[in-house]
């Protein structure tokens, strides 16, 4: 018998292959064979895409992930009340609609981050400039508030007002250097 | 029109073979995903989202004094336009598509694009020729600094930059080497390299994105994971994968002209005589014959044939750019006499001395 592939050398090999339709047999050459195997097992073959593999890995079929939900229940139905994704139709279409998503997803984030990033679920890079800022003077103000708290208490009120002062200055600076004037 | 005037106008700053390496690392990139607060990601916005986006955007880009950036809507834009566009790698293939606001933002060289409602408000690219890892990420975080100074952000103290996709979260960068391998092809040493590279958190793919060939034997190689490590540290990380990439396409290429020289500068040769006096050539074909002249010439078996042929022609290859050039729509078989055609001229063009192919065809 010759070779089904090539038509040249003796075949040598017979493989069998596994489709939809059924599984065939093909007669071929080592050579043809090594190809076809080889082709198999192509490594760079089109990778599995975002949406498969998340739906793969995360969706309630196995019985591991089903034991887990039933313990967590109530995360099912997480649902962003920004965009109105659920977690679910997240894992299938492996998008987020809005930053609100992360917000809502925050507790089981981290399991699916660190699938994708080779176990990382935390950033570690760049922080833009005006998000240090911006979180610099959300802490201040915060301090502000607790020191008037304290102010108000002892009834020292003349404190307190200068206080109240200084939190809205630096409200109002937040609301200038978060650029969200710029937006609206 | 004129090869010469065609390529004077398509040329773009990437496609020169400046850098390091050139001969083997042909561009590099950088892209950062960027999203704006206080409106849904692309995927989910409303047409009003999408407009106040772009306008935020363009504003910020647009307003320098002597900007060097000019704007242009995809919905404004021809088709054969946008094609091409995204045959010289500008804007992705998704926002090329005119029903999705989408718009991109250029700068004169063409080395900065900013798209706009990708699949992320703001997607910073920079493409560079040759190795440059470091200044190419210079340049996308001066423009996203500057964008940051302007824009909120959509930040996140544990996640880092929100992206639409979980893929991109964190540094929202991927950066990306466009390398070309034809030796550790022909001794399919490239066939055990990947899988090895892939286990250390990056990816090697054809050049065009998804699929699984390489045409042309070019490469991209880019980081997979974006999150946990800083920009530095994934940029060094692929750094040195390259460098050792680059080492061992050397070595192999050392071991092929060692071992079988004449069989190698015949299959180089043959290459140069199918570009060069074609009449039908499809794009596969092209390809593989490119990237063997490219060898020649980077080996000093071919000479006077300038080795930015690879970059330019490869581009000017596909089916947009084609069609540009004999601007009129062509049909597969028409496209492959107008490869042909482009390819002789192209290589006549450099060899204005050696009068080898005379107008004998006219």
């Amino acid at each position: 018998m010759i070779c089904e592939n090539c038509k040249e050398r003796p075949a040598s090999v017979i493989i069998t292959q596994e489709s939809m339709a059924g599984s065939a047999e093909r007669h071929l050459c080592d050579k043809c064979a090594f190809h076809a195997q080889t082709f198999h097992f192509n490594p760079n073959q089109e990778p599995l895409s975002i949406q498969q593999f998340l739906s793969h890995w995360f969706s309630g079929t196995d019985p591991f992930q089903a034991q887990q939900q039933t313990r967590g229940e109530s995360q099912i139905g997480l649902e962003c009340p920004s965009c109105g994704l659920t977690f679910q139709k997240f894992l299938d279409i492996g998008k987020f609609g809005c930053a609100t998503c992360y917000d809502t997803f925050r507790g089981k984030l981290p399991h699916v981050l660190r699938k994708l990033h080779n176990g990382h679920s935390i950033h570690g890079g760049k922080v833009p400039v005006s998000f240090n800022e911006l979180y610099a003077i959300k802490k201040k103000i915060e301090e502000i508030r607790m020191k008037m708290k304290v102010a108000i208490e002892a009834e020292h009120f003349e404190e307190a007002a200068a206080l109240r002062d200084e939190a809205n200055t630096l409200k109002q600076h937040l609301a200038h250097g978060g650029g969200n004037s710029d937006v609206d | 029109m004129s090869i010469e005037k065609f390529m004077r106008n398509a040329v773009t700053g990437w496609m020169t073979t400046h850098g390091e390496h050139s001969d083997i690392v042909m561009s590099t990139r950088i892209r950062l995903a960027r999203n704006l607060t206080g409106y849904h990601f692309p995927i989910a916005f409303t047409e009003e989202d999408a407009l106040a986006v772009d306008k935020a955007v363009a504003g910020v880009l647009l307003d320098i004094g002597e900007s060097e950036y000019s704007y242009t809507k995809m919905a404004e834009l021809p088709a054969l336009e946008r094609q091409v566009l995204v045959e010289k790698h500008l804007i992705s293939p998704h926002l090329a598509n005119p029903d999705r606001q989408g718009a991109v933002i250029l700068s004169e060289d063409e080395t900065i694009s900013v798209m706009v409602n990708e699949e992320d408000h703001i997607r910073i690219q920079c493409i560079y020729p040759g190795l440059q890892l470091e200044d190419a990420y210079n340049q996308a975080n001066v423009v996203d600094d500057h964008l940051e100074k302007e824009l909120p952000y959509a930040f996140d103290e544990d996640f880092g930059y929100l992206t639409s996709c979980p893929s991109n979260t964190g540094t929202g960068m991927r950066a990306s080497v466009m390398m070309h391998l034809p030796a550790l092809t022909m001794t399919k040493q490239i066939d055990r390299i990947i899988p090895a590279i892939s286990r250390l958190g990056m990816v090697v793919r054809g050049s065009y994105g998804e699929g699984s060939e390489a045409p042309g034997n070019v490469y991209q190689v880019s980081n997979q994971t974006t999150l946990g490590k800083t920009e530095q540290e994934i940029l060094v990380d692929l750094g040195n994968i390259t460098s050792r990439l680059i080492a061992h396409e050397r070595n192999a290429r050392e071991l092929l002209l060692a071992k079988s020289r004449i069989a190698l500068e015949n299959r180089l040769f043959r290459s140069l005589g199918t570009i060069s006096y074609a009449r039908l050539l499809p794009s596969g074909e092209a390809a593989r014959c490119l990237s063997d002249v490219r060898l020649g010439i980077d080996m000093g078996i071919i000479e006077d044939i300038d080795m930015s042929i690879l970059n330019e022609l490869m581009i000017f290859m596909q089916p947009g750019f084609l069609q540009k050039y004999a601007d009129v729509e062509l049909s597969q078989e028409e496209r492959d006499i107008f490869r042909a055609k482009l390819f002789r001229e192209r290589l006549h063009a450099e060899r204005t001395s050696a009068s080898v192919e005379k107008s004998g065809e006219e």
